[in-house]
Formats: C-alpha cells, structure tokens, sequence
C-alpha cells in the first residue's frame, strides 16, 4: 500500500497507542484509533507489498505468509506457512479466502445450549452493527435473500459461480438443502475505496490465497490501513516486535522491535497485541506478561476443515472464479446429532499445489493412485466445511527451546481433534458425500484437514478463566489489550475473519470511551 | 504435430546474416527447423536504433517472436552473436520477452558479455575497413582469412564474403567500438541450462583455451569443446561437428525434460502470463543436469531419494523431472514450508538422517519397495528408525510431499492436469480495467474461455469438443 506522506513519530515520543500486527485485528482499530484523534502506530513484521508483485505461483506465493518456523504435534499437526499466517502489512489477510458469513448467534453460547466449551461473554446483539459496518467498509457482496437471516441485507450482488458451486448447488437442490451465494469480501462492482482508491471488480480468479493484484478481495491494505493512514496513523513494515517493558506501575510504557538489524523502542500509552493465534501468545509467554490465569497459549482451537471431493465426466477445473461461491448453514445445527455446535459448508475450487498437498497428506496417497487422482483433478468438484472446535486439555501452545531469526523461542502447537471434532467431522463428511452423489459424483474422496488458529488468549468474564476481557483489554495488564484470533473463547462455525474485524472495532471503540 | 524435434535459432556473428547457418542446417536436416536471424545492420535490416548489445538483442528476440510455435528451441550464436544470445538468454529464463522453450545455448567462439579481448591494432584495423562505406571485397577477403584455418571452399568463400560487403559500415563500427566492448554480465547474470561452447585451438582471442575462463562462471552448465585446426568462423569451417553438437546437446542434455505442448508454450509466451510467472515456469521446463552435485545431501543420500521418488511420484517413460535433485536445490536454498513436526530437527538434517534411515532397509524389487513405502506410511516401521514410528512416519509424509509439489509445480505437468491459471494476472489494474477482464469469463464446466488451450473444454457458444 501507499505509505508516502505518511505521519512520522518519533521513538521517545509516548503514542497514545501501538498496535502490533496489521491484519483483521489491527487494521480496522487501527482506523478507528486514528479518526479518533488518537496518535497511533502499528508495528508489522513483515514488509509492505505492493499488490503488482503478487504472484499466483504457489511456490513463490508465500511471500505473504508466515514462514518462520512453527512446530506442530498433536494427532492433527496444524499446517503452517501459506495454511494459516500472514506476513506483511495485510496480516493474514493478504491471503485469505474472503469467505465471510457472519457468525451464528447460537455459536456464542455453546456451554448454555449444550454444556460444552465456554460461552462468549459478549452478545451477539452487540455485533450486528459492526458486521454491518465491516460488510459496508470493505464491500462483502451476497444474495439478495439470505435463507438463515432473513432481516439481513447485502448491499453488493453476488459474484459468478463457477463449477463446482454449481455443482454443490445441484447437490443441495436434489437433497432440499437450502444452499445459497456465499457471503465473500470480493468486490462485484468495481469501485473508488475512500483512501486508497481503485479496486477492481470480480476478476474470476482462483488463486486469492496467493495475493490478488486488482483489489477484489478486501484486505486491511486496500481499506482500512489507507483510511488510518489518511487519519494520521504510522505503520512500520520489516518491525518484529519482541519486547514489551512495563513501568513502575506494571503498565505498559515501550515496545521493543527490530528494524533492518536494529533494536528501536517506541514509547507507548496503551498497547494492542494484533499479531494472530500464534505470534500473540508466543510474545506473551516469551515476556511472560499478562499471564496470572495460566492460559496464554492455551484452548487452541482449529476449525474443522474436512473435504469432500467428488469426481465427473465433465471438466469442473474449480480453480476459475472465486473459490467458494455457494454456501449452507442448514448444518450449523445438525438435527439428531450428539456432538455441539455444527458446521457450514462452501464450495471449492483450489489450486494444483494445494491440491496435491491435500491428496498426500490428507489423503494419504502416493504412487500411482496420486498420479490417477491428480490426473483427475481437472474433474472434481469439492465440499468443504468450517466446523465448531471445543478447547482441550492437550491443545495448546508453548515454548521451544529453539530460537527463530529475533531471538524468540519458536512455538509448538499440539492439537488433537477430541470426540466432539471427529463426531462432527463424520458427521460433516456424510453430509457432503450425500450432497456430491446426489450431484452425480461417480466416486468421492475425503481429505482431513483444519484451518485457523485460535482461543489462545481467550476472552473471559472471569479473570481466572481467560487473558481477557469481552473488550480485549487485559485482565493483568490495564493498559494491554488484544486484538485478534487468539481472544476468541470457541471457535464459532463461521470463519473468523469478519468477527475478528466487528470485534476490533468493537474494542478500538472501549479504548476511547 | 510440427514434425521437427525442436527449433533452432541462430544469431551469427559480424558481417553476417542468416545466411551463414545455411552450412550447419543442412547437416540437420528435418529433425530441426533453423532459423536464422539477420541482425539490424545485416542481410537486408537496417541499423539499430543505436549500438548497444541491447539493441541487438531486442531484434533477435522480435524475431524469434515472430518465428515461435510455442515448442522447444535451442539458441545457437556465433562470435558477436554469442554475447547478443548471452542477452537474449538471459531476458527469456527471467520471463522478460513473449516466448516460452528455451532449452539450451550452442555457442560458437562466442563473445563473452564481459568486454571482448581485442587488441588496440586490431580494433583500429577493423574500424577502418568501415571508414568509408561498405567494406571492400579486399578488406572481406582478408577478415575470413584472419579468421580461418583453412581455407575455405570457393563457393563458400564467394558466400562469405558477399554478406560481408552486405553488411551496415555503421553496425561494423557499433560493434568493433561500442557492443563489443559493453560489459552486460550483470544484466546476464547466471544462466543455469544446457550449454555448449565449441571454438577453435588456433582462434588468438575467443579460443577453447580461453573460453572456460570467460564463461566458466557465466554458464555454469557449460560443456566446452575444442576444435582442432580451427579458427574463428565456425559456421564456415566446422559445419558438421556443429550440427553433431546441435544433436547431441539436445539428445543428451534436453529431451529428457517431460515436453510442453507447444499450445500451452504459447499461452505461457503471451502477455496474459506475468513475466514472474513465466520466468519461474521457464526455469522449471529446463532439463535436469544429468551431473547435477548435491548440495545438502550426500550422493548416496540423493541415490536413495531418486530411488523413492521413483515409487512414490512415478514418471515411467524418457522424460522425466529429477525431482529429488531439485529437493536438494530448496533444501540447500533453506527453503522450507513454515512449520515441521515439533519432534524432528531442521528440514535438511531431518533429510539426512531419514534417508540414511531409509538406504538401510531398502530392499531390491519394486514390490518389496512398495511394501516397505506401505510400513512407514502406516507408522508400522518400529526399528532402524529416527525419532519414533510417528515421528518418522511424519516426516515420510513431508518427503512425499515435497516431491509431489515439485512435480505438480512444472508447466508439462500443469498441462497434464489441465491448469492455465498462470495466464490471468498478465495484466496490470490499469490494463485489467481497460480490457474488463484479466482472469475468465467462462466458469462453468466443460467449457473454456477462446484463449485457453483446446484440451480444456469447449469454447461456450460452440459445439466444439476437446480433443
């Protein structure tokens, strides 16, 4: 993005408030702070892109994720790098799928409903006007009606269904399940965005993950962060923060970050954590702050993300348009199941390299049954699920003994789906084998897998019970606040990002009030 | 079908035009298509805009753009010729020209893209044959005998030195003045493909005892031959054991690589393809270096890899990609995918060891390899093993699964599975906005856009089936 005529301040200068990470939630508290009137900066690992050096090669691609190191354990090591981490100024979502639903308002309360996992300590009500905001903001385009929330309105037509949304549609149609265009923060007109300026109207590609160069898919880079900026915000690309100090008074007073080799301390009032479900915990445990309750790194949670890929005489090759155009929520809560919470199911397209990952790890193939599949790819159309995820015991985040490239331990995430995960996941698989036979699908494939990171600061009423409070703000620690997927009490059935984005506003809104 | 292996294409050096590959193309007879390139100043085109190495190379690329059919093409280059291919080369492997195949470089005596080694008399006496207009029949008569060893044929003579006198007296002095002495190794770089350098014993300057020196760095895969009783103009003097090189250049160093079809070649070469794009897929397509040397394995460690990428992402027939050579390059290159399994060491020494692991237990029979590929994927391998069954069982499945991406990421696989999406960020948002579209219009199934390749569906609207 833009970051010429850019306000400067300096170091030693104390700012009302520095926000670490410029993804979904740093960027939009990072615009409200700054029309606010508040002095601002916001600290990004990784560098500022400019959109024309996206490329669509996967193997080159990754120059907008998360590289460094993590390690994974756990029955389902989470996948890392280009799955789930964004590296630049865009955070995560540089590389994001732009699928948007907004959550189930039952997903809030799963310990009410079932006695399962916790509540969020925030109501669902209180969210409706962000997810309006946000949706507007940024341009999330959907049907006209919405079958599972009749009162809501999107103000942007859908976008063109490709394949293998036409075939999930089949599918559904045969079955009378309500499907539907899928919310997606994909542009269908084009249009002139307040600081930043032209984006581009659906260009029907396939490859968003990799980083799209026309401004369709919404990114912090091409809406909120030019708005900051345009409000008198800073943002400093290639700074790693890996340092906190506290004063007398145990609050917050600098952070610690490098720049091109060089150790700066910026001078703060306030601080917000933006870094995502791994980079916030593991500064956390490496500075061991706000850590009274022992849950920092704790109650990860990973979204179901199980495939179901179906193949046809017909050549779907899904990797045109967007990815998932059509959605159903007719499973958020399954009827006659003995698992809580449920799942929504888009449909795919993706990539050859992603699908190949896919098929040898999720799949398990090799040999000539990977050459036959992969030759089939062309033919196949997929389902797949973001599915509730319940905190465990053994699903966590820590410590390793090895550094990364600042200095900072490298994490390890254990995860290991529980009965209520694979309860789900069994139950999401039949529900889309059904759906891609009834579609015509001569024969269907199963891919495990999950997605996102998430609960590891999680938001409690109870100090004891979390790192965080329903506003972000720190239970330790006044003036810490954090801003991402790590606060995020369960995993909800919808993906986070819109809730991430509602919730940062949300919490740049109790920072000034 | 084109009925011809591949194309060559070839740049010659001062004072002649295509002409002078007519000797060497007929020795190929039909397996190759030639074509030979007059550049500005030559045959019948007019100079340069000006007499830069860069100029020359902007020619020869719009004629091998002109000429493309999207298939494999070996570029082959005499004298002055070789610094303009050095150039060309280097524009096409970094994706900055409309055309996708380059396989290999034959470079005759060759000038390097360093300043050319000539002497101060020599320099003089060349810019003075051009002083006045054409050279002189005299003046040609005496550049081939400087540049010969024997004597040539008279109906060659009578050949050679007619596009001598054809050629721009401003080009002669461009080049003896300002090309040849241009230093363009940084604009080259390192050029990583099929190489073959011929030149003669008795050439003072651009010999086979300097050429090593000159372009050992350059052309790291060069293979240099030297001539005996040969001097500078080879096209003249050594037409067949060109020829012989062309064939073996290309039957032992480049048609092991899987073929693109030239269709998709096409697609790739044209501007919906971004020039990053199409760098990465040009470097991909190069064959592998049958010598190729590891460097994070042992050789033994990358015998035993070789032998399960052979099980494990199977490529039966003659071509084929050497993918556990190019595992070693990224794992050489440190790069990884962002995460490993929280009980294995770092990527390369995890490689090390699994592989070691491995070569001790790898049985003789394809059956008896598959079996043992079984044992491990199943995490039912308890003994010999590092890290515990799980531990290496995880990381088996990151080995299969950097082998498998190496191979799904190559453009001869990409047209196997049916992928173009390379071919819709070409366009920049200006342009995209002014076209009103950079990616497809046709999504549904069976049918494409008109601009993708026939074997992807029907063209909507059309009764047309893919072949």
């Amino acid at each position: 993005m833009n970051l010429n005529d850019m306000r400067a301040f300096a170091h030693d200068e104390v700012v009302d408030v520095v926000v670490v990470g410029t993804g979904a939630g740093g960027g939009p508290l990072l615009a409200r702070l700054a029309e606010r009137g508040l002095r601002v900066v916001a600290l990004e690992a990784g560098p500022n892109h400019d959109p024309d050096g996206f490329t669509n090669d996967e193997v080159e691609a990754p120059r907008i994720n998360w590289m460094s190191e993590r390690f994974s354990g756990g029955e389902a090591p989470t996948a890392f790098g280009p799955n789930n981490s964004g590296w630049g100024v865009g955070g995560g979502t540089l590389h994001w799928g732009a699928f948007c639903p907004r959550p189930d308002i039952r997903d809030l309360h799963l310990q009410n409903e079932f006695g399962a996992g916790v509540d969020w300590p925030i109501e669902h009500a209180e969210l409706i006007r962000y997810f309006v905001e946000v949706e507007r903001t940024i341009g999330v385009c959907g049907p006209i009606f919405y079958p599972w929330d009749p009162e809501r309105e999107y103000l942007e037509p859908p976008v063109d269904r490709n394949a293998s949304a036409d075939v999930m549609a089949l599918g559904c149609a045969r079955l009378g399940i309500q499907a539907t265009d899928s919310p997606a923060a994909i542009l269908s007109r084009d249009r002139d965005q307040e600081h930043h300026g032209r984006r581009l109207a659906n260009q029907n590609l396939g490859t968003i993950h990799q980083g799209e160069r026309y401004g369709s898919k919404a990114t912090t880079a091409n809406t909120y962060l030019p708005s900051a900026v345009s409000a008198g915000a800073e943002i400093r690309p290639d700074s790693m923060v890996h340092g906190i100090e506290l004063d007398a008074l145990g609050r917050v007073c600098a952070v610690v970050y490098r720049h091109r080799g060089r150790e700066f301390r910026q001078r703060c009032a306030a601080l917000v954590l933006a870094g995502g479900g791994v980079e916030t915990p593991r500064l956390l445990l490496n500075t061991g702050l706000a850590n009274s309750s022992g849950m920092v790194g704790r109650n990860f949670l990973a979204h179901g993300a199980v495939q179901v890929w179906g193949r046809f005489d017909t050549q779907i090759r899904g990797y045109r348009g967007y990815p998932s155009a059509v959605i159903t929520e007719d499973f958020v809560r399954p009827d006659s199941v003995d698992f809580a919470g449920g799942y929504l199911l888009q449909s795919l397209g993706v990539m050859p390299l992603a699908y190949t990952t896919s098929l040898v790890r999720g799949g398990g193939l090799w040999g000539g049954e990977l050459m036959d599949a992969l030759d089939a790819w062309r033919y196949t159309a997929g389902i797949g699920i973001n599915g509730e995820c319940l905190p465990a015991e053994g699903n966590k985040l820590v410590l390793a003994d090895e550094v990364d490239e600042w200095g900072v331990p490298r994490a390890i995430v254990t995860f290991t789906p529980g009965p209520n995960e694979l309860a789900l996941n069994g139950h999401a698989t039949a529900t889309m084998t059904r759906i891609l036979e009834a579609a015509g699908a001569i024969d269907t494939r199963v891919i495990a897998r999950t997605a996102h990171t998430l609960g590891t600061c999680r938001m409690s009423s109870n100090p004891e019970d979390g790192v965080v409070n329903e506003h972000g703000r720190s239970h330790d620690i006044p003036n810490l606040w954090i801003s991402d997927n790590s606060t995020f009490p369960s995993a909800l059935s919808a993906n986070p990002c819109l809730t991430q984005m509602a919730l940062s506003l949300r919490t740049a809104d109790s920072m000034v009030s | 079908m084109t009925g011809y292996d591949a194309t060559v294409y070839f740049i010659p050096g001062l004072g002649f035009g295509a002409a002078s590959a007519a000797l060497f193309a007929a020795e190929l007879g039909h397996r190759f298509r030639v074509i030979g390139i007059d550049l500005p100043g030559h045959g019948s085109v007019p100079d340069a805009r000006d007499g830069s190495v860069s100029a020359l190379a902007d020619a020869a690329l719009a004629a091998i753009e002109n000429a493309a059919d999207g298939g494999p093409w070996l570029l082959a280059a005499h004298s002055m010729g070789g610094k303009v291919a050095a150039l060309v080369a280097a524009r096409v492997l970094s994706g900055h020209a409309n055309v996708f195949g380059l396989a290999g470089l034959v470079l005759l005596a060759p000038s390097p893209p360093t300043p050319e080694p000539m002497g101060e008399e020599k320099h003089a006496s060349l810019l003075s044959w051009a002083e006045n207009g054409a050279l002189s029949e005299a003046h040609a008569q005496e550049f081939i005998a400087q540049n010969v060893e024997l004597s040539l044929t008279a109906a060659a003579q009578q050949d050679a030195v007619a596009q001598i006198q054809q050629t721009s007296p401003l080009a002669w002095r461009r080049w003896v003045d300002t090309g040849s002495r241009e230093d363009i190794s940084s604009a080259v770089g390192v050029l990583d493909l099929p190489v073959v350098v011929m030149a003669g014993e008795n050439d003072p300057d651009l010999g086979s005892s300097v050429q090593p020196e000159l372009l050992g760095a350059i052309y790291p895969r060069a293979h240099f031959v030297s001539l005996a009783a040969t001097k500078h103009l080879l096209p003249y003097e050594r037409p067949s054991r060109i020829a012989a090189e062309v064939v073996s250049l290309w039957e032992s160093a480049v048609s092991v690589a899987p073929p693109v079809d030239p269709e998709w070649g096409r697609v790739i070469a044209s501007a919906r393809t971004d020039a990053e794009a199409r760098a990465l897929l040009a470097r991909r397509a190069i064959a592998d270096d049958a010598n190729y040397t590891p460097r994070a394995l042992s050789l033994a460690q990358l015998t035993t890899f070789r032998a399960l990428a052979d099980r494990l992402v199977p490529q039966p027939g003659v071509h084929r990609i050497d993918l556990a050579a190019r595992v070693d390059a990224d794992l050489a290159a440190g790069r990884g995918d962002g995460w490993r399994p929280f009980d294995l060491p770092d990527d390369a020494t995890a490689y090390r060891r699994g592989l070691d692991a491995i070569a001790a237990l790898w049985p003789s029979g394809a059956v008896e390899q598959d079996a043992l590929i079984g044992t491990i994927i199943a995490g039912d391998l308890h003994s010999g093993v590092p890290w515990g069954t799980t531990g290496f069982r995880r990381w088996f499945e990151d080995l299969r699964n950097d082998l498998a991406r190496t191979w799904t990421a190559h453009p001869a696989s990409f047209a196997r599975i049916g992928y173009d999406g390379f071919a819709t960020s070409g366009a920049g948002i200006t342009q995209a906005e002014q076209a009103g579209h950079a990616g497809y219009t046709s999504l549904a199934a069976g049918v494409r856009d008109p601009w993708e390749p026939a074997t992807l569906g029907r063209v909507e609207g059309t009764q047309d089936e893919p072949e």
